[in-house]
């Protein structure tokens, strides 16, 4: 063995220990380097701190005078050196979360200046800088800055687009629907509720294209299942035929259970045809929902059929049943048998006593 | 002695050497992952809006699982805190594992429970239950008393009851952050292949706790619980860290854990006889998925916190760390067919290798180098300045990887902020080196022949209580 050239004439053991004392050396400047790294971290986070504190100090009296004088903006942008041009927007940004209206405009106005330094950010190589750009310019800067906000959406990093398309996703910029919905399918891995959520946030402007997207074959079944959320959501009358329409058209599980919780609130009692023909479905889940939109929807005489369905053997299925029986007028019915030895006297106390607490 | 001995003996040796220098280069790359993923995911956190999660509907629903067992002490405490956490719409279900105390009765006092009805929608194997309970105060609290069942029995019980997609598992004698829950939901949101998350365990011995939430942190007096502080460090943020960067995440801590509840009720729910349940289910639901095709991830969340009480007599912590091995023992030995089995991935083809053989196997290999190395020594064939340099090598080593662990906690969170501390956790990495690790290996090792022995339960675990600061007692 030689190790560059320093063993060179050593015995094998001379060697192995000339090795063994390189590593303990090295392992020694390693520890070394840690330490020194921790410490370097403390101290540049606590400089961070106090430059933090500093500009604070400086900043907060005449930024609060700004929000209730416009013509005090000036004051503050001269007291707003280019080096410290990112900490002011990044002390504007927790401000801006605070307020609303007015006050908020005003905060708006007063980081106007700095927000091109802030594009530019939105091009770094770095998707965590990126993210944070494009959330600064979503919160800011729209709809000055919507081209890079919408660029987002297109970003390979999926966190950026996530917070693209939640600040694009507002009842105030009804404009964005279109080109969201037209990417909304990128987001196959987000959660379908959080996704259904923001889509709902959206408002009543939005509401034609998911519902003309819940028929819409071409687009993926899971994103037709989170319109109908989105839906249900938004509360939206006009979408109970059209979610009828898509459920006899499909045996998609999961969809169908969304279309039936759109059903179940925001169906009308012409609806139970189709609810009564999906309510003894093989799929527990479809059954489930099917028997709960039938006791909001359905009446005195769907109560054989709820009734019936407390014995199903998906306890999510019984449960449904159970509260169906109370939504559609069995209430007694149901203390009849929590009061006797029937073997759902458990399920029917608790629904019972869930309209008790209720 | 005769020529085969001593082959044996030098086989040992190298053995015991190829054993520390995998184990190492294991605890080297996943501090190095860990390194790159925390310093992303501090970036990041920068672009999350706490208050905007908590405030809208985004955010799931959640049953929080909460076992306890002869908690009389410090339950109240601990359920006050659950009631505070900032999460949209949460369950608490408190497990009343059969205690023998007056656990029950301090509930039913302090948040005037009654009697209530909740139909089971699983049927995962569990005790009896003798009464479900629902606070008039806080409708989201339920307690269910059922017979003795040990925890993961009393977790059935909890998963039966619960009515949420979400629900999480965790010990009723640990303070969750008042973030922690829309902190650890976030990979759920991001994407919906998570089935599984678990989040830090922090040390909460030396730090104040005033109602329910610490808010003091600092290092603790006794050495012990010191020491364990640098050693969470070392497991969470090195160690967990590093694997969830390599998407190879087997362990979620019991104290704090996160789950989809059809996917554990697919699995077949908590297994009853094993002390290391958390452990098993992980590793069951990596199997589950692969298995049934479905896509999943399992991850660690670094920001979570749990804070939980740690051991400060040695025979408590030797019973912990026995129960410990034991558990890891029993998780492995039941799934050893995933042992180097492409069909489960990275769990596995590196997690799982890396946890059978250098930790399950690892104590073992480590006291027969021990007997190797003194008979080597004995017998004056050990060459003394090669043994001294192999030693400093490994205590240096040691000081090394502890120093990263601290080094991370200052890249990430910095929960600890006096500067005094800090340098105490330099020189907890160099004297933990003297004592405290050896001590851990034997404690492992006894823990391995306890599982070889087919030892079963939990063994007594005495808790000091909390360092409170609202002119109480300790509880």
């Amino acid at each position: 063995m030689d190790l560059f050239g320093l063993t060179r004439g050593l015995s094998a053991t001379d060697s192995a220990l000339l090795i063994l004392a390189v590593t303990i050396v090295g392992l020694l400047v390693v520890a070394l380097l840690f330490s020194g790294y921790a410490l370097l971290l403390r101290y540049r986070h606590a400089a961070r701190e106090r430059l933090r504190e500093e500009l604070r100090q400086r900043w907060e009296a005449p930024v609060l005078a700004a929000i209730a004088d416009p013509d005090r903006i000036i004051d503050v942008h001269a007291l707003v050196p280019r080096k410290y041009r990112l900490h002011f927007v990044q002390f504007v940004l927790e401000y801006v979360r605070r307020v609303r209206g007015a006050e908020r405009q005003m905060l708006r106005r007063l980081v106007e200046p700095y927000l091109d330094d802030i594009a530019e950010r939105a091009e770094h190589p770095r998707s965590e800088i990126r993210t944070r750009a494009v959330q600064t310019l979503g919160t800011l800067g729209l709809p000055r800055y919507s081209a890079e906000v919408l660029k987002g959406l297109h970003d390979p990093s999926p966190l950026v687009s996530m917070v693209a398309a939640r600040y694009l996703a507002r009842p105030e910029f009804p404009q964005y629907a279109p080109e969201l919905m037209r990417h909304v399918h990128r987001f196959e891995g987000w959660n379908r509720r959080f996704l259904a959520s923001m889509l709902a946030t959206m408002g009543p402007e939005v509401s034609p294209m998911l519902r003309d997207g819940l028929l819409d074959e071409d687009r993926p079944t899971w994103l037709r299942g989170v319109f109908a959320e989105a839906l249900r959501m938004q509360l939206d009358p006009r979408a109970a035929d059209t979610a009828v329409e898509a459920l006899e058209a499909t045996d998609d599980r999961d969809f169908s259970a969304s279309l039936l919780r759109l059903l179940a609130t925001v169906g009308r009692p012409g609806h139970v045809d189709v609810l009564r023909t999906v309510s003894d479905a093989d799929d527990e889940v479809v059954r489930a929902q099917a028997l709960h939109a039938l006791g909001v929807l359905g009446g005195a005489a769907e109560l054989p059929l709820l009734f019936a369905g407390m014995d199903d053997p998906s306890p999510w299925a019984a449960l449904h049943a159970a509260r169906g029986v109370r939504d559609a007028g069995g209430v007694e019915l149901l203390e009849e048998i929590a009061g006797s030895d029937h073997p759902q006297a458990r399920l029917a106390g608790q629904v019972l006593f869930e309209e008790e607490q209720a | 002695m005769s020529e085969l001995f001593w082959d044996v003996i030098w086989t040992l040796n190298y053995i015991v050497l190829f054993y520390f220098i995998a184990l190492h280069v294991v605890y080297l790359g996943t501090s190095i992952f860990a390194f790159r993923a925390l310093r992303r995911y501090a970036l990041r956190l920068k672009s999350l809006d706490l208050s905007d999660l908590i405030s809208s509907a985004w955010a799931p629903p959640i049953t929080l699982i909460a076992p306890a067992y002869d908690e009389e002490a410090t339950c109240v405490e601990s359920v006050r805190s659950l009631l505070t956490l900032e999460y949209p719409e949460y369950d608490i279900l408190v497990i009343n594992d059969g205690s023998s105390d007056a656990t029950l009765e301090r509930l039913t006092e302090a948040f005037n429970l009654h009697e209530a009805h909740r139909v089971p929608t699983a049927e995962m194997g569990s005790e009896a239950i003798r009464g479900v309970y629902r606070s008039r105060r806080h409708p989201n609290l339920w307690v269910i008393d059922k017979e003795n069942g040990g925890k993961a029995d009393a977790l059935n019980a909890g998963l039966n009851h619960c009515q949420t997609p979400l629900f999480c598992a965790m010990d009723a004698d640990s303070l969750l952050e008042p973030e922690a829950l829309i902190r650890i939901v976030r990979p759920f949101l991001e994407d919906a292949r998570t089935v599984a998350a678990g989040g830090v365990l922090r040390i909460a011995n030396g730090c104040t706790v005033r109602q329910g939430r610490v808010v003091d942190i600092r290092l603790p007096t006794n050495l012990l619980a010191r020491l364990q502080v640098l050693e969470y460090l070392r497991a969470f943020l090195s160690g967990r860290m590093g694997w969830d960067a390599l998407d190879a995440t087997l362990v979620i801590s019991g104290a704090f854990g996160i789950f989809k509840r059809d996917i554990v009720v697919g699995a077949g729910g908590y297994a009853t006889d094993t002390v290391g349940e958390d452990m098993e289910l992980v590793v069951r639901m990596h199997r589950y998925c692969r298995e049934n095709e479905i896509p999943y991830r399992i991850h660690f969340v670094p920001d979570p916190v749990a804070w939980t009480e740690c051991p400060e007599s040695v025979a408590v912590l030797s019973r912990q760390r026995d129960r410990w091995q034991r558990g890891l023992f029993q998780s492995l030995t039941r799934h050893w067919k995933m042992l180097l089995n492409p069909r489960y991935g990275r769990a596995g083809l590196v997690a799982f290798p890396y946890f059978f053989f250098l930790e399950m196997l690892g104590p073992v290999i480590e006291f027969l180098g021990y007997f190797s190395f003194t008979v080597t020594v004995l017998a004056g064939r050990a060459h003394w300045p090669f043994v001294l340099a192999f030693l400093c090598v490994a205590i240096v080593l040691g000081i090394a990887l502890s120093l990263a662990a601290v080094a991370l906690e200052e890249l990430s969170f910095r929960r600890y902020p006096r500067t005094s501390d800090l340098i105490g956790l330099f020189n907890l990495s160099v004297v933990e080196n003297f004592g405290y690790r050896q001590l851990s290996a034997w404690w492992r090792l006894k823990g391995t022949f306890s599982a070889l022995r087919g030892v079963e339960g939990w063994g007594h675990m005495a808790r000091t209580g909390f360092k409170v600061d609202d002119g109480e007692e300790p509880t």
